[in-house]
């Protein structure tokens, strides 16, 4: 496939992390997130569950992790709507909810598949969504590559 | 160990201004100067350079020299650029009294600010996003803080009460004391009807619960205390205290939203250096980004019981005569937040209280304390300040 290096991909801030496992050592959390899963790492050695995903243990610095699932069903806790300078990238109605995923787990995301504010409360069952994001142009050594990327938000769970 | 005194300090016109960054640092240089013509940039031996987005936004990175060669001084001990955002200002200064309490250096400009008014405004908004984590949080389109301000504010609204209508009381506030700032980004006195009326920025936030996109920049001048009498006559301010503390920089999973951790423990930290107590300070500039900080900031700071923070402003225990006079010059909201010029704004304000020579005088300032969040309310620097 041809590399668009001239495309709408800013090279100056973008707002997408580098995926790929020629980018990044948790390539796999995007990898789950392609199979609707929502994954982050758990140390092997001392049982602490980090978020986001690590590479070392905060706790023991241990450099043994594995991925363990969390819900991809929560409950909107507190919610809100951003009306005035809305990154580019984001589209209106650009809302945020903080989500209730487990009893040790809470997430602040993005609501997306709602038309406004007026269509989301608090107890709102809400569930995982991942969507594709512009590819990332790629430099790897010699080669140029395009990297497809996913990310995630949240939508009402009917 | 020797103290760390301010003895000169100046800022630029704050706002939507017609000048590049490196404009905006002559302005405040030239203003601090102005501010003790016993200071020559030739007894300078250090500059520290507070800046978040210098790169993105001010196009310029390895800034700390080029500042100095624009006001004329000669480093010997240091010339280097401080980030912390929010916190950015404020973190040079707590460097340059380390440096000068332990004899590193003597005198030490410390100078900061921004040019957020690029060409588009929407360039900054963007940037935002790599001021929380990046691709965690950055990448929900949490950049601008307004929302994660939103949720706070619901929260201490859920837990204790506080009303839209108190959120208010505190831009009314400063918005009033920033009629004392000629430097100032606002000069417009609002009512409280008009605060309530205001279109929604984060609902339920509207305009006036933040603060605004500025220009500008901030300078003071530090030096030991025995160094600092051969400047001046006035009351020397010294740094007598100072702390930061920090808690979750990731937005998930926070323990809580409206009590602050990591303020308490940089407010307690920072008081038992200073051998001082919350009910000693005369003065604050508080970071007053949203209405709502103000208020958890009275609380987390100890100036009043947790919870009691609405009711604190209403009482008018924040105002001029109250308990602790809060954000006199006008804070963030009135004058503007140029990440690394507010810091330092606030260190000029606390020190002409302490001088005696405020526009707006809090009687017989003897403390005075500046504070500053960053971030997503992750990191809190404080510095108290008291008089000989
Ligand atoms: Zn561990």
């Amino acid at each position: 496939m041809e590399t668009q290096f001239n495309s709408l991909y800013s090279v100056i801030l973008d707002t997408y992390p580098l995926e790929g496992k020629q980018l990044t050592k948790i390539w796999k959390f995007f990898e789950h997130l392609k199979e609707g899963r929502l994954t982050t790492t758990k140390c092997v050695k001392c049982g602490k569950v980090s978020y986001p995903p690590r590479i070392l243990c905060p706790d023991c610095l241990s450099e043994e992790l594995e991925w363990v699932d969390l819900p991809t069903k929560g409950v909107v806790e507190y919610f809100t709507e951003l009306k005035a300078g809305i990154p580019v990238g984001f589209e209106k109605p650009l809302i945020h909810a903080y989500i209730r995923l487990s009893d040790s787990f809470h997430i602040l995301s993005k609501i997306v598949g709602v038309k406004s504010i007026d269509d989301i409360r608090k107890g709102d069952k809400v569930k995982l969504k991942v969507f594709d994001v512009p590819s990332i142009p790629a430099e790897i050594g010699r080669e140029k590559i395009n990297i497809d990327r996913v990310y995630f938000a949240f939508e009402p769970d009917d | 160990m020797r103290d760390a005194c301010v003895i000169a300090g100046g800022q630029s016109k704050w706002g939507y201004r017609d000048a590049t960054l490196i404009e905006l640092f002559q302005e405040a240089g030239k203003a601090c100067f102005d501010d003790n013509p016993n200071i020559k940039p030739a007894d300078i031996d250090g500059i520290l350079v507070a800046s978040a987005t210098s790169e993105r936004l001010g196009r310029q990175t390895h800034l700390a020299p080029m500042v100095a060669e624009y006001l004329g001084i000669k480093t010997r001990s240091v010339c280097a650029r401080a980030e912390l955002l929010c916190g950015s200002g404020s973190s040079a200064i707590i460097l340059a009294a380390g440096m000068i309490k332990s004899g590193m250096a003597e005198t030490i400009m410390v100078i900061g600010g921004e040019k957020l008014f690029t060409p588009q405004r929407w360039e900054t908004f963007y940037s935002q996003l790599g001021s929380v984590d990046h691709d965690w949080d950055g990448a929900q389109g949490l950049g601008l803080p307004p929302s994660l301000f939103s949720i706070i504010f619901q929260q201490h609204s859920d837990l204790y009460g506080t009303t839209e209508e108190q959120l208010a009381m505190v831009s009314v506030k400063n918005r009033r004391n920033g009629l004392n700032n000629p430097k100032g980004q606002f000069r417009k006195e609002i009512t409280l009807e008009e605060a309530m009326s205001a279109k929604p920025v984060a609902v339920p936030l509207k305009l006036y619960d933040c603060c605004p996109v500025t220009d500008g920049a901030a300078a003071v001048i530090l030096t030991s205390d025995s160094t600092a009498k051969d400047f001046t006559d006035k009351p020397l301010v010294k740094i007598i205290g100072t702390a930061q503390a920090t808690e979750s920089n990731s937005i998930s999973n926070r323990g809580s939203w409206s009590t602050w951790s990591a303020l308490k423990t940089a407010a307690s930290t920072a008081y038992s250096r200073a051998g001082i107590t919350a009910d000693d300070i005369d003065v604050a500039q508080t970071h007053d980004c949203f209405t709502i900080s103000e208020i958890i900031e009275y609380e987390d700071l100890g100036f009043c019981e947790k919870g009691e923070g609405g009711s604190f402003v209403e009482k008018g225990l924040s105002d001029f005569g109250g308990k602790v006079a809060v954000n006199t010059d006008g804070g963030l909201l009135s004058c503007g937040h140029p990440f690394g010029g507010t810091g330092i704004r606030q260190a000029i304000e606390i020190t002409k209280q302490l001088r005696g020579d405020a526009a707006h005088q809090v009687e017989n300032a003897k403390y005075g304390l500046t504070h500053n969040l960053s971030g997503a309310v992750v990191a809190h620097t404080i510095v108290i300040y008291g008089r000989d």
